[in-house]
């Protein structure tokens, strides 16, 4: 009866779910030094097209194929990052806006190498590579009552589970560590920063290749679950879709990115008829987010609220802070 | 052949200089990047398609209604996108561009409703008029097309040097709380200035259907971003800069095509401001930025 629960679709959105969740951390690294980067679609495209293009090429395994497609993001967002970094804010936005830009010229036009905009297909399938792996130590997925195809979109949500999990735990001790709290100083006043003692360019850059990084594993592995990817997919539209998952669930805390990008993600699957006017609503949801709640849904406010009421048992102090909810 | 390519190159570049002359009059005011300028702009090629083609009204009707409703568009964006966040405490300096990029998803996708997502020809009564100089051919279109432009960029600087709506639109631009001590009323300035580079942003998209023949919804997303990179470029806020950026990005794209791989025509914005950056971060007309 679990298998009849088990539904390959429902996987399948929420994988996807999970790799937005991955990309809405991405953009909530940089911003935690207070950058805003645009450019995380295509470090996404280029994790993506890296992994693709070396397990075809080479028959490299997978995992080779990932972390080398998330390596290659993190240089890309090193050489971006250390030229445009010295500059203010605005100018950081238009740069990587630009240079995904260029990415995605890039892509449509090495033909011999990328395919063109007809798009790379017959990427190894992650879920089918873990099965023909298990099922060479002798396992078959009927031995949990499922069928393969069950099997194999279960094992890719699994993987992403567990990866988003280290991801959000990891990014969480980082931001109560010495780097984290260089992030939070950067990001309140650079020049008390700087006068403080703390290499700005280090860890401005450093937070960019973290989101390159990231948002490079994140295109790799959509790239090994859909099996095609196409320069369309990692264009200006994904930049706004990854940002309007930090823009509505919030920048300040990673929670907000996590919601956001569970929120939206969901949000057209279950009103079917919303799908064609999406990113008309995401245009407005940022507009009045901006003016209204700037900070996203979720912030410092909030989950401090959530803690006292769940240490108070729900006394009336806490409810003071509680804006806007 | 050298020269046919030359005026087309100056004929694209003043087009992208008056594009550019929209983002940076309203960064220069505001401090702000108008990422909804190109969708104005591209709203500003489909009323000009729609009263050519639709009404079959004169070339200088569609002037006016393009005019017109950008305006008005211009002034919806600076009455819901940007006012709202002016005087509020602890908003990012980051927010207002978001909300921008707000707007410009929403009227990108809005124009995909009201007009389709495919390409509308821009019919000119006068496109394939053209002369015959020796052994050089030049359209009437791109006559007209550079008139207009040089008009504009001449009224503009005039507006902005001699009268006093520009000298306050300039105080305003240098410093916002002085120019409101000396009695300039920097709301209304401020609201004007996004009309105009808005209105602005609706001529050029009028120029560019007629010298491409073609409107489709996504052209405001690459002209804006061209006119980001022409900002930068240029120096950001400074309208000479403006021109000069854009002139030297028309003449670079229609020199690649012909010389080199048309297909990176779109990526050489974004090349020059990355060694422009690494060169002279303050643009070419640009003052020096204290970091």
């Amino acid at each position: 009866m679990i298998a009849e629960l088990i539904n390959p679709y429902y996987l399948q959105v929420a994988s996807f779910m999970l790799i937005n969740i991955i990309l809405g951390i991405s953009v909530y690294i940089t911003l935690s030094t207070g950058q805003l980067s645009l450019a995380n679609a295509g470090f996404m495209g280029i994790g993506a097209y890296t992994s693709a293009l070396l397990t075809i090429h080479f028959e490299l395994p997978i995992v080779v194929g990932i972390i080398a497609g998330a390596l290659v993001a993190a240089i890309c967002g090193i050489l971006i990052g250390i030229p445009t970094l010295r500059l203010q804010g605005v100018y950081l936005a238009i740069v990587t806006l630009g240079f995904g830009e260029v990415i995605r010229v890039v892509f449509v036009n090495w033909e011999t190498l990328t395919n063109g905009s007809v798009g790379i297909s017959g990427i190894p399938h992650i879920g089918r590579e873990i099965l023909s792996t298990l099922q060479g130590f002798g396992f078959n997925p009927s031995m949990l009552g499922l069928q393969n195809n069950q099997f194999i979109f279960l094992s890719i949500f699994t993987l992403l589970l567990l990866v988003t999990i280290f991801i959000i735990w990891f990014f969480r001790r980082q931001h109560s560590s010495r780097v984290g709290r260089a992030f939070a100083a950067i990001k309140l006043d650079e020049k008390a920063a700087e006068s403080m003692g703390i290499n700005i360019t280090y860890y401005k850059v450093l937070a960019f290749a973290q989101g390159a990084l990231v948002a490079g594993f994140a295109g790799a592995m959509y790239a090994h679950i859909l099996a095609y990817i196409s320069p369309a997919d990692f264009a200006y539209h994904r930049a706004v879709e990854i940002l309007i998952f930090v823009v509505f669930g919030g920048s300040e805390v990673i929670w907000g990115p996590v919601f956001g990008a569970f929120f939206l993600t969901l949000m057209p699957e279950v009103l079917r008829f919303i799908s064609e006017y999406r990113y008309m609503i995401y245009g407005l949801i940022i507009i009045i987010m901006m003016a209204v709640r700037p900070q996203g849904l979720i912030d410092v406010n909030m989950l401090n609220w959530f803690k006292r009421k769940r240490v108070k048992g729900g006394h009336k102090h806490g409810a003071g802070n509680q804006k806007g909810m | 052949m050298l020269i046919e390519q030359l005026i087309n190159g100056i004929t694209l570049g003043s087009i992208y200089a008056i594009v550019a002359l929209g983002f940076t009059l309203v960064f220069g005011v505001l401090g702000i990047i108008n990422m909804a300028h190109g969708e104005i702009f591209m709203f500003g090629a489909f009323i000009g398609v729609m009263i050519t083609s639709s009404l079959k009204a004169p070339l200088w009707v569609a002037f006016a209604g393009a005019i017109v409703i950008t305006a008005i568009m211009g002034y919806m964006l600076e009455r819901f996108a940007l006012r709202p966040l002016r005087h509020k405490q602890g908003v990012s300096h980051l927010a207002p561009l978001i909300s921008t990029i707000g707007v410009s998803i929403l009227l990108e996708n809005l124009s995909h409703h009201l007009f389709g997502a495919g390409n509308h020809p821009f019919r000119a009564s006068f496109a394939e008029i053209n002369f015959q100089i020796g052994s050089i051919t030049v359209y009437l279109v791109q006559i007209v097309i550079f008139v207009i432009s040089i008009i504009l960029m001449l009224t503009l600087s005039f507006w902005l040097g001699k009268t006093k709506a520009g000298k306050a639109l300039r105080a305003t631009a240098e410093n916002l709380e002085t120019a409101s001590l000396l009695g300039v009323d920097t709301k209304r300035t401020i609201t004007m200035t996004v009309i105009i580079a808005s209105a602005m942003g609706g001529i050029a998209g009028i120029l560019v259907g007629m010298a491409f023949n073609s409107v489709t919804p996504q052209m405001g997303l690459s002209m804006g971003l061209k006119g980001l990179a022409i900002i930068i470029l240029g120096g950001m806020g400074s309208v000479r800069g403006a021109m000069a950026g854009g002139l030297i990005l028309g003449l670079a794209e229609t020199f690649i095509v012909v010389y080199g791989d048309s297909g990176y025509r779109d990526a050489i914005a974004f090349l020059a401001i990355i060694i422009i950056l690494l060169i002279r971060p303050q643009g070419l007309f640009g003052q020096k930025i204290s970091t």
